[in-house]
């Protein structure tokens, strides 16, 4: 509270006295009294009133200011009519009724927000689970009926089931404590689910896999980490060059497991590397591949986060790699022997 | 031996059938669910071996069942489904479902995770060795013998012989021998495909089989 703009609007009080003082020195002056005696009066009734003014405004001003840290260090700042005492004045009753109001309208629609949020992420994951099911009958009919035509529609299904678990996973990716659990996962294991569920795309693009020497474990969540090399995997395919190549390799250094995804694709410039993880960035690699949507890699980076894992990419003009690095839990590693 | 038989509990009828072809397809006898209302009844009747069951039903969901069965029976229950979350797989756990698979699978899982449970529980004797036409193929040791001369195999080419001898008589794909590899996390390509059957050629013929391995132009392999 600033005490030039507090003394401000004491003006007509000012006015008031100062016609009071005015009157006084008139009505003194023709019963005839002295100078003396009128300049006296008029002093010791300025200072008092001072003294008045002072007060109160540094009561004023230590009251306010209390109210205004308080609300500062509260994280939703709305809520402040709960924290704040009904005030003694009159109009500032009236301040705090009106506050109160406002903090009801807020909280219904937050209310209303997240009730709405939530019936769209639950219609997000039940219409992901729907679809499913005609993804997964179409692939029985693809594999009973064997043929070229077939392979290249596995190829588009293996897509649109990695875009769909793009949809579940960004809609789960914002309450994922209800939804991990952490199990030893031996890293070969889920390296071969992620590639059994990209054979077919794989196989099309004659990508050379080379898995050399994945033999640690880790403890982490395994269908979010098949999740994130699905991505990984689908990057690489989209982004390949000739003879393309994708190598998994894994590295145990003091308390961390290193795991390498390297291919040796178009790669990412340098001026690119810091914001892949951005949410919609696509860069230059973008401008050239009509299908970039800067969605991937900013929900493995996202899951990541949640799950303590280290997300790294590496790149040297030619081809890219992805260290995701996972910590290894000695309470864990101790209580299991 | 009768073959085994496996019931399948599942509401989309395309997926049925298309599980029954394939269960079918690999030497399974597969059995349909087709009166939702009566799924109880149907296991006790049909007491199959094996049972594939989904978790959104009709008229009871998958978890329920499960622990219907489990009252009278201890056939090993596969959950197939589309829901993913840790408490569903928790859930289909502590029923006593035997495992947990999400659509949508890849069907050579499917078929392993299967013949796994079958082995374990009705402890098949998985016979292991091979034979057509006198040759033998091992697979405990990676051998192939012939008139009591043997050579040893490389893990690729034990994989690709185990296709073209359950296959025998048939012409295998280039494709679908390398599909066969990758299912069994051999990720080889179509040249090493090549590299490997010519040393496998070599390999043959070391121990007096020429021929064994024919090709067929632009189609494939034939034992």
């Amino acid at each position: 509270m600033s005490r030039k703009q507090y003394v401000k609007n004491l003006l007509p009080t000012f006015l008031v006295n100062f016609i009071g003082m005015l009157a006084l020195a008139l009505f003194l002056i023709a019963s005839g009294n002295s100078i003396d005696t009128i300049i006296l009066i008029l002093v010791v009734w300025s200072v008092i009133l001072l003294i008045y003014i002072s007060v109160s405004c540094t009561l004023r001003k230590r009251y306010v200011e209390r109210l205004l840290s308080m609300a500062e260090q509260l994280e939703e700042r709305y809520l402040i009519p709960e924290l704040m005492k009904e005030p003694e004045r009159a109009d500032d009753r009236v301040f705090y009724q009106i506050l109160k109001m406002a903090e009801k309208a807020m909280l219904e629609k937050i209310n209303t927000i997240q009730r709405e949020r939530k019936e769209y992420r639950e219609y997000i994951e039940q219409w992901v689970h729907e679809v499913k099911t005609p993804i997964t009958a179409m692939k029985l009919l693809c594999e009973n009926n064997h043929s070229d035509f077939t392979r290249e529609l596995l190829v588009e299904l293996e897509k649109t089931n990695r875009f769909t678990e793009q949809a579940l996973y960004y809609a789960r990716s914002e309450y994922t404590e209800k939804d991990y659990s952490i199990r030893e996962v031996p890293l070969a294991d889920v390296i071969h689910e992620a590639i059994a569920d990209n054979k077919y795309l794989l196989r099309q693009n004659h990508i050379t896999i080379d898995i050399a020497g994945v033999g640690d474990s880790v403890y982490t969540d395994e269908k979010w980490v098949r999740f994130i090399l699905n991505q990984l995997i689908g990057n690489a395919v989209k982004y390949r060059t000739e003879q393309p190549l994708l190598c998994f390799r894994s590295e145990k250094q003091d308390d961390q497991v290193h795991l390498f995804v390297e291919d040796n694709g178009i790669g990412i410039s340098e001026s690119d590397l810091p914001r892949i993880f951005e949410k919609g960035f696509t860069g230059q690699n973008g401008r050239m591949i009509q299908s970039s949507t800067g969605i991937g890699l900013y929900l493995c980076k996202r899951l990541c986060d949640k799950l303590g894992i280290g997300l790294e990419a590496h790149s040297d003009g030619s081809g890219t790699s992805i260290v995701l690095s996972f910590h290894v839990n000695h309470f864990i590693v101790q209580v299991q022997g | 031996m009768k073959p085994y038989k496996i019931l399948i509990i599942e509401d989309d009828p395309v997926i049925q059938n298309e599980l029954r072809i394939l269960l079918s397809g690999n030497g399974y006898d597969a059995v349909l669910v087709k009166d939702f209302s009566a799924v109880i009844e149907v296991v006790k009747e049909e007491c199959p071996h094996l049972i594939l069951l989904d978790i959104k039903l009709p008229q009871e969901n998958g978890f329920s069942l499960c622990s219907k069965i489990r009252t009278f029976s201890n056939v090993p229950i596969i959950f197939v489904t589309s829901c993913d979350t840790d408490m569903d797989e928790l859930n289909s756990i502590m029923l006593g479902g035997d495992a947990f698979i999400t659509k949508p699978y890849n069907t050579a899982i499917l078929l392993a995770k299967i013949a796994f449970l079958l082995k374990r529980v009705y402890s098949v004797e998985q016979s292991e060795t091979l034979s057509w036409q006198g040759v033998i193929l091992h697979l405990e040791s990676s051998m192939i013998e012939y008139k009591n001369q043997q050579a040893e195999l490389t893990k690729n080419e034990v994989k690709i012989l185990y296709y073209l001898f359950k296959h025998a008589g048939k012409i295998c794909s280039r494709n679908d021998i390398v599909d066969f590899l990758w299912d069994n996390q051999l990720y080889v390509d179509d040249n090493a495909l090549s590299v490997n059957i010519n040393r496998i050629r070599d390999k043959l013929s070391s121990i007096g089989l020429n021929d064994f391995i024919r090709t067929k132009h632009r189609q494939g392999y034939t034992l």
